[in-house]
């Protein structure tokens, strides 16, 4: 019999509806093996995976990575076999078991589809949803979704809902009968039918499951509204009788979450596609009264999640302007994938604070520093210094261990303060057990990482995403510092957004260089290669050959 | 370089021994993973390291061109380059010319090539090998060696095997002057081909050069010869090589190629094959070779090996799931070479353990046993080994023996 209940709570003076708030989540673990609890103060990230993993990560990575902690678990990829072969995974957590979490460390929060993936999909129906898969779509009923849930035993589940992936934007129609089947399908999930007789399930103490529901409506925000109001309906008669002892769909959810991509996608399909920071802005803008939307008929003490937002900037207003508490940071975890080491701070470092002999992010046209460097770029050939200018390695920090006065904070990632793992193996007897060399190891350069992607090693890639994956613990580490100290300096929260917001330029135009840049790698890569690349730089890059 | 012999095996030729080097002491025999461009594929150094494995490889030909020598000068090697703070062998970069290189002339100066920049004919001398090699900084440098495909037959062969023992005088000159043969072993490399007479006649001409040189190579195999006449070379080149000098037999990685040289009197070995099998879902095990991507593992929660120390069979990662994830996530391919690294490096191992305790016969026997015993023993394996004293055959009359190479391979289905 395991337990695993998820509480959230929030700073007494943190109760308002739509303001910057800070919480904390914890998941108390009681059974046989394990009792302990995972905390998350919040704001802050969770980590999205690809066919169940982290990309570019081993297990040990995973494992050395404190901050790695909510992680999201997509189920679709599994959907090739029937049954899904994680259901078939036996032991109190079958979940983290198959996919290797570890219970102590990381919480599983399980849901249908991918929420980074935007394609053009079947419709869904009156009782199913369209999954992805590598052998193609699949149907997942209620039914045999709340089966994989009881079999997979995650610690939250993503209640079904139904978002439509088709051509945005969506009719009138489509939304209503889009909240009809999200508020039938949760009530199926809360229900007592198709759950196993045995308590033998990941349960809260109340003998309920942790359930996320999707707030959907789609743009519109009466059908956003309408569907929060069915939630907290006070239910009668067959329907209340059906979710018993709860007399509201909302006693049984613990969060809300909102994903954001095929909002992004109707958005520009309604007001057309416009790009740069101007509207990148206004986008937010719009997603945040989207989410108020929603959020406003509902206790405002709940977890709030967001999925698909896709710049340091809009998870800062989607924090000052809706009070959101958890984000994704997949667009970080794939800026490493496209050559990109990240390299800002909130708050923005005061500019006294000397940078040492690292070169700093580009500075745009607009006189916006770059949140990172693509490291494709032939610059970084000859740059032998650490990742990110905005922080120290593990070596320099040592280094500079009695400079007290303004001091960058070390980056504790992988590839900024490589640290040898505890224990070495031995193969034999007659091999001495070496020491360990106590000095610490050097950080890996940019110089390193920018030739391992242009000889296209996928060492750089798992390099990059333990360095984003830091510079975003540190980012939101940040900012809940800021919202602490905002407690008796009102004001200094919004200030430090605007900061930010005024030094830093929006990634679009960095990650679109890194992309093209990774793109023509990946298309040059076979024989003749070099003198393809040498061509196409119109011989502006001089190496020995 | 300090070399010294800890035990030999009382039947075969194998020996086990102590390297010491500028970055610590390696144990031989032992397997080498190659970092052909100064990464082992997908894994960190300090991934590396904690498999156990203090002995690897870069290509000095890959290196060259990236990222260059200048960017190696800058940061001072490729040690630090690339963080391994352990030995590092490079080759001579006279092996890719060849394979990689469509138009490589060699005339007496050097390997004459087509620079893969621009075209440009670029020269590759004994002395230029040398110098990169003393930027890039590895604890054994290779000598340049003129390499013939060891399928060539005819008088080629022979002016390479000559051509490569004046080559090795003018990298030895290079080195001697170079002011880092305290921290740089030069290795010549044998040559000859097929023919043993060449091989023989390299083979003095390499072993009077003794003095100034800290090991040697069997070079010019591995090229898709007869397994039979592999294992012949072999163990004449072993044989008559110096006591005093560790032996490395060059592109070997086959669990079984690996332990007939060891009991040849091999010391080391290297070869892509654990790193480049693994990302094509080939994970090794003592019951020969297992295909991840094979149906059969879809549903199958054990681990590779049960018994297996490396990180992915302890974490208990599943059949299942590298089944559902082998190349289409990069994550997968890291477990298998985790894995497959330290494969090999149990094998030899094993090998060192049994060298000292008086049991490699038997270890021998009990390996083919296990890996080979259903499929039928590769019948070179099994000659190679009586050669030397092993009857892999012995008290087990009903054994199948099979001829050819004898490589173990699931297919995918």
């Amino acid at each position: 019999m395991s337990t695993s209940a998820l509480a959230f709570s929030l700073l007494p003076s943190d109760i308002a509806q739509f303001s910057p708030r800070l919480g904390s989540l914890s998941l108390r673990r009681r059974d046989s093996s394990t009792s302990s609890v995972i905390e998350i103060k919040t704001p802050n990230f969770t980590t999205s995976t690809s066919r169940g993993v982290i990309p570019h990560l081993s297990r040990d990575h995973v494992r050395s990575i404190k901050s790695i902690r909510w992680t999201g678990v997509p189920f679709e990829s599994f959907l090739d076999r029937v049954p899904p072969v994680p259901v078939l995974q036996t032991g109190s957590a079958p979940l983290h078991t198959f996919l290797g979490y570890d219970r102590g460390q990381h919480i599983l929060a399980m849901s249908v589809r991918d929420p980074f993936d935007g394609r053009d999909m079947p419709a869904n129906g009156k009782d199913h949803i369209s999954a992805l898969c590598i052998r193609g779509v699949r149907k997942v009923t209620p039914s045999s979704w709340k089966s994989y849930f009881y079999s997979c035993k995650p610690d939250v589940v993503v209640a079904l809902s139904d978002v439509p992936y088709t051509q945005a934007p969506q009719s009138q129609k489509r939304l209503q009968k889009s909240i009809e089947r999200s508020t039938v399908w949760l009530t199926h999930l809360l229900s007592k039918s198709d759950a196993p007789a045995a308590a033998s399930s990941p349960e809260a103490p109340s003998g309920r499951p942790n359930v996320l529901v999707n707030l959907v409506g789609g743009t519109d925000e009466r059908a956003r509204a309408a569907f929060s109001e069915n939630l907290v309906e006070i239910l009668q008669g067959k329907e209340q009788e059906q979710i018993s002892p709860l007399r509201t769909l909302d006693e049984g959810v613990t969060g809300y979450q909102f994903e954001l991509l095929p909002l992004r996608a109707t958005l520009r399909a309604e007001y057309g596609q416009v790009s740069q920071e101007q509207d990148s802005t206004s986008e937010a803008g719009q997603l945040s009264a989207l989410m108020r939307a929603s959020l406003h008929s509902l206790p405002s003490n709940k977890l709030r999640i967001t999925y698909g937002s896709q710049t340091p900037h809009e998870i800062l207003r989607f924090i000052r302007d809706v009070g959101v508490d958890l984000f994704d940071i997949d667009w970080a975890q794939r800026a490493a994938s496209i050559g990109v080491t990240l390299d800002f701070r909130f708050p923005v470092p005061k500019t006294s604070v000397q940078y040492s002999v690292c070169v700093q992010p580009k500075t745009r046209g607009v006189g916006k520093a770059d949140i990172g460097h693509n490291l494709f770029n032939f610059d970084y050939a000859h740059d032998h210094s650490r990742l990110a200018s905005t922080f120290l390695d593990g070596e320099a920090f040592l280094a500079t261990q009695n400079q007290n006065s303004d001091k960058l904070p070390c980056c504790h990632c992988g590839a900024c303060t490589p640290q040898p793992f505890a224990s070495t193996l031995l193969h034999d007897q007659v091999t001495e057990v070496r020491e360990h060399p106590t000095s610490p190891i050097p950080p890996y350069t940019r110089s390193y990482v920018h030739h391992l992607l242009h000889t296209h090693e996928m060492s750089s890639h798992t390099l990059l995403v333990m360095h984003n994956i830091a510079v975003m613990d540190a980012f939101f580490s940040g900012i809940r510092e800021v919202l602490q100290k905002s407690h008796s300096e009102p004001d200094l929260f919004a200030t430090e957004v605007d900061r930010f917001l005024s030094t830093y330029a929006e990634p679009e135009t960095l990650f679109a260089e890194a992309e093209k840049d990774w793109a023509k790698v990946e298309s040059e890569r076979g024989k003749g290669r070099l003198a393809r690349e040498k061509q196409n730089q119109g011989g502006g890059e001089v190496e020995e050959g | 370089m300090q070399f010294e012999i800890v035990a030999k095996c009382h039947t075969t030729r194998a020996r086990v021994s102590r390297m010491k080097l500028a970055h610590g002491v390696t144990m031989l025999p032992t397997f080498m993973p190659v970092a052909t461009q100064a990464a082992i594929k997908g894994l960190t150094a300090q991934q590396v390291e904690a498999l156990g494995i203090n002995l690897i490889l870069n290509n000095t030909y890959h290196l060259n061109l990236r990222p260059g020598m200048n960017i190696l000068k800058e940061i001072g090697g490729a040690h630090r380059f690339q963080n391994w703070r352990h030995n590092l062998l490079t080759d001579s970069g006279g092996f890719q010319l060849v394979s990689l290189s469509k138009f490589t002339k060699i005339t007496e100066e050097g390997a004459l090539f087509s620079s893969p920049f621009d075209g440009e004919p670029t020269m590759l001398t004994p002395e230029e090998s040398m110098s990169i090699q003393h930027t890039i900084g590895a604890d054994i440098i290779m000598q340049l060696d003129d390499v013939v495909s060891s399928l060539t037959v005819g008088p080629r062969v022979e002016e390479a095997m000559w051509r490569t023992i004046r080559w090795l005088d003018r990298c030895i000159e290079t080195h001697d002057k170079s002011g880092k043969k305290d921290v740089q072993n030069l290795f010549a490399i044998v040559q000859g081909g097929l023919d043993p007479e060449l091989r023989d006649k390299c083979l003095d001409e390499m072993i009077a050069r003794r003095d100034r040189v800290a090991g040697y190579a069997i070079g010019g195999l591995s090229g898709g010869e007869e397994k039979d006449v592999f294992w012949r070379i072999i163990k004449q080149c072993a044989a008559k090589l110096p006591e005093d000098r560790p032996r490395y037999s060059m592109g070997i990685g086959f669990a079984e190629d690996l332990l007939v040289c060891v009991a040849l009197g091999v010391d080391m070995a290297d070869c892509v094959f654990p790193t480049r099998t693994a990302r094509f879902g080939v994970a090794l095990t003592f019951q020969g070779p297992m295909n991840l991507r094979l149906g059969k593992h879809a549903a199958d929660f054990r681990p590779i090996d049960e018994s297996c120390p490396c990180p992915t069979c302890t974490d208990k990662m599943s059949r299942a799931i590298l089944h559902h994830t082998i190349t289409l996530e990069t994550a997968a391919a890291h477990a298998i070479t985790q894995h497959n690294l330290v494969f090999q490096a149990r094998l030899m191992g094993g090998a060192r353990d049994a060298i000292v305790n008086g049991t490699f016969p038997d270890y021998l026997k009990t390996f083919f046993k296990n890996y080979f015993g259903e499929a039928g023993y590769p019948e070179w394996c099994v000659n190679a080994l009586k050669s030397v004293g092993v009857d892999l055959l012995e008290g087990n009359p009903g054994a199948r023996v099979q001829a050819g190479a004898g490589a173990k391979w699931e297919r995918v289905e």
